[in-house]
């Protein structure tokens, strides 16, 4: 059963619509405020979204971006409605981010296979993680390839966070995703304000993360990424840990050991001038810059500036 | 109050999605929010000199749905795991007084003007994460804006009550409600998932000894709530300064002379405070006159 949010005015959907909608099995929430809008895409996110363009003014757009920047439910489709002459002078669909467009006065046969279809795409294109809800490694393969093939300079960065297992051996794996979910949300977070445009975040796997940013931010990203670290990662952590800034666990070889509380590593390789042509060569000397960053006590990163 | 009142009065708080604030802040904030240039840090600044704003990020950022449950206790991390366009979202989604009072101005500067104590006593007596507890102290009357929000009958019959008889709020709130904003501030709190840190000093700020986990963040915020009571920077809707808990002053062991550093410290962060409220009052006319 699909969560459906829509967002126009008062007579925006027709009767008709919402009779058959409700009959296949959508559930309908409709909101005529762009604050409550909002307000529910934070609290309780639908699956999918249909808005009225000129929602609200230039609400239409403020929703659609709060809807994109929901990480925790990452691909919500979004269908904008409009009136056929609205094509006439054509739309920046940048400035839209929307997967789809309908048109209005609607017929409600075509509204329900425009909603069927977007949630059908949504399923092919989904290789994220289930946990971050990050993308995974298809994505990541792809977008390494288009830094290799582009002409500017990138920082492709590999995140992992530091005696992780042991972590997950004293808490509990619940609590183990909790600290994978906040390193995720640490680096699309500092990754979108600084990085900006051109700039990428998926999540390999377990306590591996890839982000992409252009070459002349890579210090600060990183810089602020281990001080954001740093300030949330106690959160994490009982207080007799903290107090200690240790915890003894067991090591690979069953002996018992001293692990230092958690930290994140990042290895970074700089691409650029067509050092490299595909993807297995970055990751092969990001495990080698990885190699050597893991051996360092606490949070760090080490950038990889070497020419061939 | 009977029983089945309080449960009523429970389950109709579990669902308050919107507690209003103040339009002169959110106006502020929404205009930080267009400027390219703000940093999430910046807004979290602002976002943390208001108490409902601040207890409603919290509230996001423990619930289920961000997956850190009853985890965040700090403002400052809240808004790391949260990201600048959660924030933004916030603030389209905030709800505002529609008709202002002094009453509501006052309660704010209150709060932030406890928040202010609890991180300067908090800093000096040592403890490990001070910014928790002046996250504490700024939300420790989030039950008062619930009061009023849902029994707007009740809160006008207190109001009335402590302007006639010139007695404690809290003593009018118990002959009305059979209950006080302490209580309700802490039905809130644990349903939005807060931690246990931040439930307890807003349950027991009248009476830290019941704190179990918290008991110390409790007597801080305690302390503030009436220091800054003392200061008369704002007012918790009361006309009195409460009394001092012996408990509570047992377990700060504040000397004289800490006392008097404190103060002083105290008072001249006020001053931003006071400066701030001209801020947002200013915001607010410039708005009105748009």
């Amino acid at each position: 059963m699909s969560r459906l949010l829509v967002a126009g005015a008062e007579t925006f959907l027709p009767p008709g619509c919402r009779v058959l909608l409700e009959a296949k099995g959508f559930k309908l929430k409709s909101c005529q405020r762009l604050q409550d809008a909002v307000a529910q895409v934070l609290e309780d996110p639908p699956d999918m979204l249909l808005v009225e363009k000129g929602f609200a003014g230039d609400g239409d757009r403020q929703l659609i971006r709060a809807v994109s920047a929901c990480l925790q439910k990452a691909n919500i489709p979004v269908l904008l409605a409009l009136d056929e002459k609205e094509l006439l002078t054509e739309m920046d669909w940048g400035h839209f981010a929307v997967d789809d467009i309908v048109l209005q006065p609607f017929s409600p046969e075509v509204l329900l296979a425009r909603l069927r279809l977007a949630e059908a795409r949504m399923m092919r294109v989904f290789d994220n993680n289930p946990l971050s809800r990050l993308p995974g490694n298809t994505s990541i393969l792809r977008a390494i390839q288009k830094t290799l093939d582009s002409d500017h300079g990138f920082g492709i960065c590999y995140v992992d966070i530091d005696n992780f297992k042991p972590y997950n051996d004293r808490y509990g794996f619940a609590r183990g995703d909790e600290v994978l979910l906040m390193v995720a949300r640490i680096i699309v977070n500092v990754v979108e304000e600084m990085g900006r445009d051109e700039s990428f975040v998926g999540h390999v796997g377990g306590d591996d993360f890839v982000f992409i940013v252009r070459e002349e931010k890579i210090t600060p990203v990183c810089e602020r990424m281990l001080k954001n670290f740093d300030l949330v990662r106690n959160m994490f952590l009982s207080a007799e840990d903290v107090a200690a800034g240790a915890f003894i666990g067991k090591d690979r070889q069953d002996r018992e050991t001293r692990f230092g509380l958690l930290s994140i590593s990042i290895a970074v390789v700089t691409t650029g001038s067509g050092k490299y042509h595909h993807a297995g060569e970055v990751s092969a000397v990001a495990s080698q810059v990885k190699h050597y960053v893991k051996q360092l006590d606490g949070s760090n990163y080490l950038i990889d500036r070497r020419d061939n | 109050m009977a029983a089945d009142d309080k449960d009523k009065l429970r389950k109709a708080l579990r669902e308050i999605k919107n507690l209003p604030t103040l339009p002169g802040i959110v106006a502020k904030l929404s205009k930080m929010a267009e400027n390219p240039d703000t940093t999430t840090a910046q807004m979290g600044q602002v976002i943390g000199k208001d108490h409902i704003l601040a207890a409603k990020l919290l509230k996001l950022v423990n619930s289920a749905f961000y997956g850190f449950p009853q985890r965040i206790s700090s403002l400052s991390s809240a808004i790391i795991l949260l990201g600048f366009n959660v924030i933004k979202s916030l603030i389209i989604s905030a709800s505002i007084f529609e008709i202002m009072e002094d009453q509501d101005v006052e309660l704010w500067q209150h709060s932030l003007g406890c928040a202010v104590v609890c991180n300067v006593v908090a800093k000096r007596m040592g403890v490990s994460d001070p910014e928790e507890i002046s996250t504490a102290g700024l939300i420790h009357d989030i039950g008062k804006v619930a009061v009023k929000m849902e029994l707007p009958r009740q809160y006008a019959e207190i109001n009335a009550i402590v302007k006639e008889r010139q007695v404690p709020r809290r003593e009018a709130e118990l002959e009305v409600l059979g209950l006080e904003h302490a209580e309700v501030g802490s039905w809130l709190a644990r349903s939005w998932n807060l931690p246990n840190k931040l439930v307890e000093p807003v349950a027991f700020h009248h009476d830290p000894g019941k704190a179990k986990e918290a008991r110390l963040a409790a007597a801080i915020v305690h302390f503030g709530d009436i220091m800054v009571r003392g200061l008369g920077c704002g007012h918790g809707e009361d006309i009195w300064v409460p009394a001092l808990n012996p408990q509570a002053w047992e377990l700060l062991q504040l000397t004289p002379t800490a006392m008097d550093e404190i103060l002083d410290e105290v008072e001249e962060k006020l001053w931003d405070v006071r400066g701030f409220s001209l801020d947002i009052k200013a915001e607010l006319e410039a708005n009105l006159q748009r």
